[in-house]
């Protein structure tokens, strides 16, 4: 057991983060060559003003017509990235594994708001699950790829939260935390999760379109 | 009848396991976690004999270690008189870790060396 236990959390942890950080260097490389060779005149059309105006404005609840158009979807996606992104980064136990390898710490979540905060990012995987299945605009362009994404969103999660309340058997259920969380991490840069980088590009082209050339508001 | 055979070798069995785990339950010791002021995880398990039989450990100062003040670890002393909070404060100081990070770094060094021993969090920390 520690030996596997050794690999997935030494060698597989590495495996994962340089595939996690050099898959997203590559893509972006890949966009600018993209975008450069064809279709220069994109980079012409760039302006950093209407690009940081979408991305503040897209990034703000209901600060968009789109976001208001679609009340409990703005809800569940805002707390669902927060949920997200805060938990891993500021959990007790992840923080005192950091700190035992490279002496850094920082304020962590008591562990009940980050069990709650676990729950929430599960129980928006399902309501996207389901979304995707009821709505019929959305489960015309939706595809086995996305649900498969969703699982392997909601997995560390998952996994994460019975490991910690040691429901399944703590020893497997943490092994398998970190293998879901490592699958995550090297399928963001080569998946639909790449809009974690490639979101603020996409949103900055079209802000900029909008108001550089067409002199329109940002919707 | 025959039911009602069944029905008592299962109430026996059941009082004998729980029993056994009422047996067991007193020879469990823990790992003294009063230093700690606010602990967020459970006192640890530890039966200091069984586990030194088990690993078979002899040289006390494998845990009970003695360093310098040049940050070196003192070959022939050791320290089994003391409590790990006397020198090992909450927090880290320049020299020492802090108390949970020097239990977390004596025990999981060594289970992860020896390839024995719990590693993940809930295996010392069991609910």
């Amino acid at each position: 057991m520690n030996v596997i236990y050794q690999f997935v959390a030494g060698p597989l942890a590495w495996a994962a983060f340089i595939l996690f950080l050099s898959g997203i260097f590559l893509r972006m490389i890949q966009l600018f060559v993209k975008v450069n060779q064809p279709e220069k005149f994109l980079l012409h059309y760039f302006s950093l003003r209407y690009g940081l105006r979408s991305i503040i404005r897209w990034l703000t609840p209901f600060a968009t017509t789109n976001w208001r158009k679609h009340p409990v979807f703005t809800v569940v996606t805002f707390i669902f990235h927060g949920c997200l992104l805060i938990t891993p980064v500021f959990l007790s136990g992840h923080v005192v594994l950091i700190d035992e390898a490279w002496s850094l710490s920082w304020w962590t979540l008591p562990d009940g708001l980050a069990d709650l905060m676990t729950l929430i990012v599960i129980g928006s995987c399902v309501f996207f699950g389901i979304r995707r299945i009821v709505r019929p605009e959305v489960r015309f362009v939706t595809d086995a790829s996305d649900f498969i994404l969703l699982v392997i969103v909601a997995a560390p999660f998952i996994t994460g939260f019975l490991a910690y309340n040691q429901w399944f058997g703590a020893t497997w259920m943490t092994i398998a935390h970190m293998l879901s969380g490592q699958i995550l991490l090297a399928a963001i840069p080569f998946t639909r999760l790449n809009h974690i980088i490639l979101f603020f590009f996409s949103r900055a082209y079209m802000g900029s379109e909008f108001g550089k050339v067409r002199h329109a508001r940002d919707w | 009848m025959k039911k009602s055979i069944i029905l008592i070798v299962m109430l026996l069995s059941v009082a004998a396991l729980l029993a056994g785990a009422a047996l067991c339950q007193d020879d469990l010791e823990y790992l003294d976690n009063e230093a700690f002021e606010d602990p967020r995880r459970p006192a640890v398990p530890f039966s200091h004999d069984t586990h030194n039989q088990t690993a078979e450990l002899d040289d006390c100062a494998q845990c009970h270690h003695v360093y310098d003040e040049d940050g070196q670890k003192i070959e022939d002393e050791s320290s089994e008189d003391q409590a790990c909070a006397d020198c090992h404060g909450l927090d880290d100081d320049e020299q020492k870790p802090g108390l949970m990070k020097a239990y977390h770094l004596n025990c999981k060094t060594c289970h992860i060396s020896s390839r024995k021993g719990p590693v993940a969090c809930g295996q010392c920390h069991p609910k």
